[in-house]
Formats: C-alpha cells, sequence, structure tokens
C-alpha cells in the first residue's frame, strides 16, 4: 500500500509543480517582444483601416484584457483540452500539432529501436573483452560518433546516399504526389526515415554504447560476480543475469530521458531533413511570434519531464530491490 | 592428525600467478606483479590448512587460482577426482564448470559478495539449477534451501529476502550456505571471517567446523588473523610475498617456530597476560617490498632481523626439517 500513497502524493506534487511553471511560462512568453497580431495582419491595408482592423483581431484573441485575466482564460482552456489558437496556421492548435507530433514520435521511436538493438549488446560485448583490440577500436568510433556535431553527420550522410548513392530521398516525410496505402505507404515512409534515422542512430548508439560499457564494467568488477562464476554458472548467465541486471540501474535514467525526448523533436535534424516535426514546428512557432503553439508544447514538455521523473523512481524499484518507494 | 596414510586431494606444484601491470608507455616491457611466485604444497582430504601472512602477500590468489577464478599462469593444480589426479588448469570450460560444485569459494567481504538482486533463496539455490541437482521451481529445491539455511543458523522467513536487509554476520551465513548447499569436497574460506566481529566470528567458526564433521570437509582456511587459524586449523603456513616461507602442523608451528618471519608475526598476537616478560614483541622494519620487483635471494632478507650475506644472493628451497615441518630459509631458527 505504500507505493499507492506515495504515487498520489507524488501526483499532487506534480499539480502545483505544473501550475507554477504555467504561470512563470505564461509571464515569459508574454514579456516577449514581437506582436502577433501585427504578424497576422497583411502589410497593405490602408492606414486609417489599420487600426480598426488591428483593435477588432486583438480583441478577437483576447489580447486586449489585462494579463492575469488572459492567464486565467488560457489555463481552463487548457485543462478543458483547448490548446488556443495559432496565429501562424489560423486553426486551432490542436490540429496544427497533430501531424509533426506523429511524425517526430515516428522518427525517434525508429532510431531509439535502433540506437538499442545495437548499443547494449555493443556494450556488453566491449566490457567483456575490456581493453581488447575490439574494444578499443570501437570506442574511437563511439567517441567520434557523440562528439561530431549531427548536422555535419546529417550533411555527410546526404553526400554520401542521396546524391553519391542516390538510394534514399534527401528530404520531406513522403514522396511528392504519393498517394499509395498499405504496404506502399509504409515503405515510401521508410525510404524517407533511413537517413534521419540514420544520423540520429549514430549519436546515440555513441553515448549509450559507453554508459553500457561503463556500468557493465563495473558489474563485472564486484565480488558477486566471481561468486555466480563460483557455483559454476554458464558465462551467459554470469553475464546476462549477474551482471547486466545490475548495470541496468545507470541505464534506466538514460532511457527515460530517452523516451520522454520521444516526443520533443530534433530541431537541427528536422531541419535538414525538411521532416514536419515538432522541432520544425517550435522553431517556425517562435519566429512568427505564434506564441499558443510554443506555450502549448511548452507546457506538454514540462508535463511529460514531470511524469518522466515518476517513471524514473518507478522504474528503479523494478530494477533495484534495495530502492523504496517512501515519503 | 598423522601425516601417514592420508589421501591426498590436492597437489598443488610450482604454482604461479602473475598479474599484467598497465603499461605507462607503449615501448615499455610489459611488467607483471608476481602475487603468486612458485608455490608448491599438498593438501589432504578431510583437514583445515590454514594460510596466514600479511595483507598483499598473494593468500587469496592462491586460494582463487586453485578454484580457476584467474587465468593460471604457470604450474600444476592436481585434483583428485575419482582415484585419479586431473590438472584443473588443463579442463576443458564445460569440464571445469561441473567441477565447480565440488570446489567452493566463501568470500572474505559479504557485502559484495552476494548479488544485491537476488533474494537469499535464489542466491542459495541457484547453482543447485545449474547443476542439475533440482529443476527450477521444484518444491523439493525449496526445502532443501530451507534446510540448508537451517544447518547454517538461518530462519525460513529469511528465504524471500534480499542481502540488503540481513546484518552482516547473517550475510556471511549465506555466503556459507550458498557453497555448502552444493555439498562441496573442498571449500576456500577466504577471510570468510574476517568481517565480522569477535562474538559472531566464534558462531561462524564453531558453524564451520560442525559443517566440516557433517560433510566431511576439507577447508582451505585463508587469513591474516593467527588466533582464528590456530583455533581451526590442523596445518599452517605462512606465506611472505607470493612464497609459502613455512609450513608445519599448528601445534610445531607455535612450538619450534624456524623462520623468522613466522617468528615476528607470532610475537605479535596480543596477550592478555601482563605478567608475560618473556615475550618479546619483534618488530620488522619497512613495508613489504613490491611484488613486481621483489628482493633477489631470499625475499625476506630486506627486513629480516638475522639477515646474512647468503640471503641476499642465494634462493631458500623449501626443505622438511622433521615431521613434515617444512621452512625456506638458510638459518632456521632453533629453540
Amino acid at each position: 500500500m505504500r507505493k499507492g500513497r506515495w504515487l498520489v502524493k507524488r501526483l499532487i506534487y506534480i499539480v502545483f509543480v505544473f501550475f507554477i511553471i504555467s504561470i512563470l511560462m505564461f509571464a515569459i512568453y508574454k514579456a516577449l517582444p514581437g506582436d502577433p497580431v501585427k504578424m497576422m495582419m497583411s502589410d497593405n491595408v490602408k492606414p486609417e483601416v489599420y487600426q480598426q482592423q488591428y483593435d477588432t483581431i486583438r480583441k478577437q484573441l483576447g489580447l486586449d484584457q489585462p494579463v492575469p485575466v488572459q492567464y486565467v482564460k488560457w489555463i481552463t482552456n487548457m485543462l478543458r483540452g483547448d490548446f488556443g489558437y495559432s496565429t501562424e496556421y489560423r486553426r486551432a492548435v490542436k490540429d496544427v500539432i497533430g501531424v509533426p507530433m506523429r511524425n517526430t514520435v515516428l522518427l525517434n521511436l525508429f532510431s531509439m529501436v535502433v540506437v538499442f538493438l545495437i548499443a547494449v549488446p555493443l556494450g556488453i560485448t566491449q566490457a567483456v573483452k575490456k581493453n581488447s583490440i575490439f574494444d578499443k577500436v570501437v570506442q574511437v568510433i563511439t567517441i567520434v560518433g557523440y562528439s561530431v556535431p549531427s548536422f555535419v553527420i546529417a550533411l555527410l550522410a546526404i553526400y554520401v546516399f542521396a546524391i553519391k548513392i542516390p538510394i534514399f530521398p534527401i528530404s520531406g516525410v513522403k514522396t511528392a504526389g504519393f498517394e499509395g496505402t498499405g504496404i506502399a505507404a509504409f515503405l515510401d515512409a521508410a525510404k524517407h526515415m533511413a537517413l534521419p534515422v540514420l544520423v540520429m542512430s549514430v549519436g546515440g548508439i555513441g553515448s549509450i554504447a559507453r554508459y553500457v560499457r561503463a556500468s557493465m564494467i563495473d558489474a563485472l568488477r564486484m565480488d558477486y560476480i566471481k561468486t555466480a562464476r563460483s557455483k559454476g554458472l554458464r558465462e551467459k548467465v554470469v553475464i546476462y543475469v549477474h551482471a547486466f541486471r545490475n548495470a541496468l540501474i545507470p541505464i534506466v535514467t538514460v532511457t527515460t530521458w530517452w523516451l520522454i525526448g520521444l516526443f520533443g523533436g530534433s530541431i537541427v535534424i528536422e531541419t535538414i531533413f525538411l521532416w514536419d516535426g515538432l522541432g520544425k514546428m517550435m522553431i517556425s512557432g517562435l519566429n512568427q511570434r505564434d506564441f499558443s503553439v510554443v506555450l502549448a508544447m511548452q507546457m506538454f514538455y514540462v508535463i511529460l519531464s514531470l511524469l518522466g521523473n515518476v517513471i524514473m523512481d518507478i522504474a528503479y524499484t523494478l530494477v533495484d530491490p534495495r530502492v523504496r518507494l517512501e515519503n | 592428525m598423522q601425516t601417514e596414510n592420508k589421501k591426498v586431494l590436492l597437489s598443488i606444484r610450482d604454482e604461479k600467478q602473475y598479474f599484467p601491470i598497465k603499461k605507462t608507455s607503449f615501448r615499455e616491457e610489459q611488467k607483471y606483479v608476481k602475487a603468486n611466485d612458485g608455490i608448491s604444497l599438498d593438501i589432504y582430504e578431510g583437514e583445515t590448512l590454514g594460510l596466514v601472512g600479511e595483507s598483499g602477500c598473494g593468500k587469496s590468489t592462491f586460494g582463487r587460482t586453485i578454484l580457476q577464478l584467474y587465468p593460471q599462469t604457470h604450474g600444476e593444480i592436481l585434483y583428485e577426482k575419482d582415484g585419479q589426479m586431473i590438472d584443473l588448469k588443463k579442463q576443458p570450460p564445460e569440464k571445469m564448470r561441473e567441477l565447480r560444485k565440488e570446489l567452493q569459494l566463501i568470500f572474505q567481504d559479504p557485502y559484495s559478495s552476494l548479488n544485491p538482486r537476488m533474494t537469499a533463496g535464489q542466491i542459495i539455490g541457484e547453482g543447485l539449477t545449474a547443476h542439475g541437482v533440482y529443476k527450477k521451481g521444484d518444491p523439493a529445491l525449496r526445502d532443501y534451501v530451507m534446510d540448508v539455511m537451517k544447518k547454517c543458523g538461518l530462519d525460513d522467513y529469511m528465504f524471500g529476502r534480499y542481502p540488503h536487509q540481513f546484518s552482516g554476520g547473517q550475510r556471511q551465513r549465506i555466503g556459507i550456505a550458498r557453497s555448502l548447499a552444493l555439498k562441496p569436497r573442498f571449500v576456500v574460506c577466504d577471510e570468510a571471517v574476517s568481517a565480522l566481529d569477535v562474538s559472531i566470528q566464534s558462531q561462524v567458526l564453531n558453524l564451520l567446523s560442525d559443517l566440516k564433521e557433517e560433510a566431511h570437509l576439507t577447508y582451505l582456511f585463508i587469513t591474516h588473523d593467527l588466533s582464528v587459524v590456530k583455533y581451526i586449523s590442523d596445518r599452517i603456513g605462512v606465506m611472505y610475498l607470493g612464497n609459502l616461507v613455512e609450513l608445519s602442523t599448528t601445534e610445531d608451528l607455535f612450538e619450534r617456530t624456524m623462520h623468522p618471519y613466522t617468528n615476528a608475526l607470532l610475537s605479535a598476537i596480543p596477550t592478555t597476560d601482563v605478567d608475560d616478560k618473556k615475550r618479546e614483541r619483534i618488530l620488522l622494519e619497512g613495508d613489504i617490498p613490491s611484488p613486481v620487483n621483489p628482493p633477489s635471494g631470499c625475499k625476506f632478507h630486506t627486513r629480516c632481523y638475522q639477515c646474512q650475506e647468503k640471503c641476499k644472493h642465494e634462493v631458500p628451497e623449501l626443505k622438511d626439517m622433521g615431521n613434515g615441518h617444512l621452512v625456506a630459509c638458510h638459518y632456521p631458527l632453533t629453540k
């Protein structure tokens, strides 16, 4: 029952933090320079009509009211599921945000699967064969992988796989004018996703493999590994059951942040590959002073990271019996 | 115990264990820590052989090398199996895995030697399922583990608990129960009681000797605590810097100490007798030399209080001084 009470307490705490952050965020965006109404209006309006139109739009958006009133209105609408009106797209934020979010999650999910499928076995093998030639070579590759900026890798990948050997499209989410369904649509999407996934995976594999290697080396050094060996267990059992399960604790931290990151688009990669995702949306929203979109996204990230922390704490108790959830 | 007509369980011949040191530059010659530098001895079935020496003299390495937990550098470790002596170093991994059932180890540190993610029952039972004694989830396994736990002074309700929920003494009992559950023939007790406080030490020592009588075990008892080793051992070996310097029965070692190093060690045992004026504390000067570049000749000559010219050049052999009392010294003490 302790777990239930702990969870309730944490959730109440999250609600408080959420409101405090929402006030701060709202204040910050209100204080930003730039006028969304001006951005919405076209320039070739006669000066005498201009002021009249300006006032009408301002009133429509509710920007003529005092800031605290605006906040209360905004937050109640948010809680009802109405995220406001996008001044850039002239549609409700809810309708604008759907497709980019799907694209970003899809891209990140694929690269996450690729990263973990490669990085975890790689890190384990490195740790088991510590200081061998294999380990040293892979260490150099991983450090290059995660220290070279992603746009460099992206440009290289485009140059090699889209220009020199044109097997993948340079950019975009799907072929222009493509009208297929089922497998054809999936193949088309996969083809477009290949390069961005590749670029995102390089950095990811670099860092995750290093995490796995380091924590596996720590685990393999422990006396209980000698205990396991002296029991006469098979080497596979020693490595995967005894060592890896204990090496999971730092890996859980990294994985949880990745899971949260699934929803945060990578601004650089999405811009280079013209990937219609959340990262691109955030940048253009900021450029266009489209604060409803940006604020809605920010609040979404706030909720994600608050929940992510709770998930991480619960995950710790699953991998380590010494961790207990207490108030 | 008589030395005659006893069965040799393990016969160790010129065992060496070197560990490479990380090179600081690429062209540097590869150096080694000579943790064990040529040890030969026999272990008889049913005896308790104590092994003493300073920290870092290679006692633990010796115990672990016998059990093939390190890739052995040199020498033979002959183990009696069905009337034949087999060399453990030459066994293929799968065969060695089977032999591990008979050769067990109790660790020094009860805190780091138990997997924190497994319950006591899992820790004790895992070896049994790995060797196919019981099937996983077999109710008989549970009964057997409970039985072993009871023998080692652990209660039934501790079965499902994790190591961090136990005290140091209880953890050490789990370690003992774990190694004895496999019904081994030979157990290396690597500082098995050093991490425990004195009252628990005696409990665990009594437990170990009771279990020995019951299951006809052979112990290699590694410790730096001379009073413990005197209490539990039939024979005692003294190690210095990777070599065996003296080996004899317990009584003989204390009565007729022959090696100056052993003499210095024994003089360091604290006494409660205030009137004991005869006893003179022999203080050894300096630190234990580096096992990377051990001194020439007798390794002990740099600290020996009766060192002579010969000791600096000639390596003393381990000689039998009668009654199975072996000593490696050019000028053994006589009392």
